[in-house]
């Protein structure tokens, strides 16, 4: 059995090397293929299977261990730069931005409790906003007196950025009163909302 | 991240129950989280009041909310 050593190379290297690898052993004999990490693994299996390889893969540790039957030929004009892909790495760029002070339609009293609901789970729940952004009667939320001020202080405090129209704060005359977060205006908000992987109007 | 926190939590029978008991315990000026029932509750009621334990104790709560004629159950619960 030959075995290519492909731990700590990245892309396309364990692609050249894997090609190399098969062009060099016979019909019946077994490749193993050792790689540390996932892209470049699953780019070497897209390879294989598309050239008709059978393969089985097992984790040791951090190494992945792709054991390949010559089953399938792999032609020499074959290009391994396509099966290069580097994945990107998910970004966390989740922004939620509060529009009214009360969440949902119907009775009034029941969207403003519901609203300071969705405020303190916000601490609770494994995706977490990088930036929250108030806007129109949202405003509300982010001012002294509100009763959610204290979740949003400890958002702000673990690293969410917090932006709060400036110009919803004029227009309510309510600027002295902001407890929390930066005044800011509609390009850097624009900018948040258009940037964002996703965005949760509650 | 955050510390944690030996909530009191106050659970009620309907939302109806919550707002009225929001009004009183604001209305005496204390300082109340409006939070979704904890999931390992059995509740009719999806909405719950969390009150910081290190502000208000939970003889005072109790009290007030019985004046009041509201039915509630108190626990509680560790939370960020």
């Amino acid at each position: 059995m030959k075995i290519v050593d492909a731990k700590g190379e990245l892309c396309p290297k364990p692609l050249i090397m894997t090609k190399k690898a098969l062009g060099e052993i016979a019909e019946d004999e077994t490749l193993e293929i050792l790689i540390d990490n996932e892209t470049s693994m699953k780019n070497v299996t897209r390879f294989l299977e598309d050239h008709s390889m059978q393969i089985r893969m097992e984790k040791k540790g951090n190494v992945f261990h792709l054991m390949v039957s010559k089953t399938g030929v792999i032609p020499e004009s074959a290009t391994v730069a396509e099966y290069c892909e580097i994945e990107v790495p998910k970004r966390n760029n989740l922004v939620i931005a509060f529009q009214r002070s009360w969440l949902g339609d119907g009775a009034e009293e029941l969207g403003q409790i519901l609203i300071k609901a969705f405020v303190n789970t916000l601490p609770e729940v494994s995706a977490k906003a990088k930036t929250i952004v108030f806007l129109n009667s949202g405003i509300f939320l982010a001012l002294k007196d509100s009763q959610v001020i204290d979740t949003l202080i400890k958002l702000e405090n673990s690293g969410v950025e917090i932006l709060v129209c400036g110009t919803c704060l004029d227009y309510y005359q309510k600027k002295k009163e902001l407890g929390v977060g930066r005044v800011s205006n509609m390009y850097d908000i624009l900018e948040r909302l258009s940037c964002a992987t996703s965005v949760v109007y509650p | 991240m955050y510390q944690p926190v030996n909530y009191l939590i106050l659970i009620f029978q309907s939302t109806h129950h919550v707002l009225k008991a929001e009004k009183v315990l604001l209305g005496k000026g204390l300082k109340i989280d409006i939070i979704p029932t904890p999931k390992e509750v059995s509740s009719d009621c999806g909405m719950s009041i969390r009150i910081d334990p290190d502000a208000f104790d939970a003889n005072m709560v109790t009290s007030l909310l019985e004046e009041s004629k509201i039915d509630f159950k108190l626990f509680k619960k560790w939370m960020k």
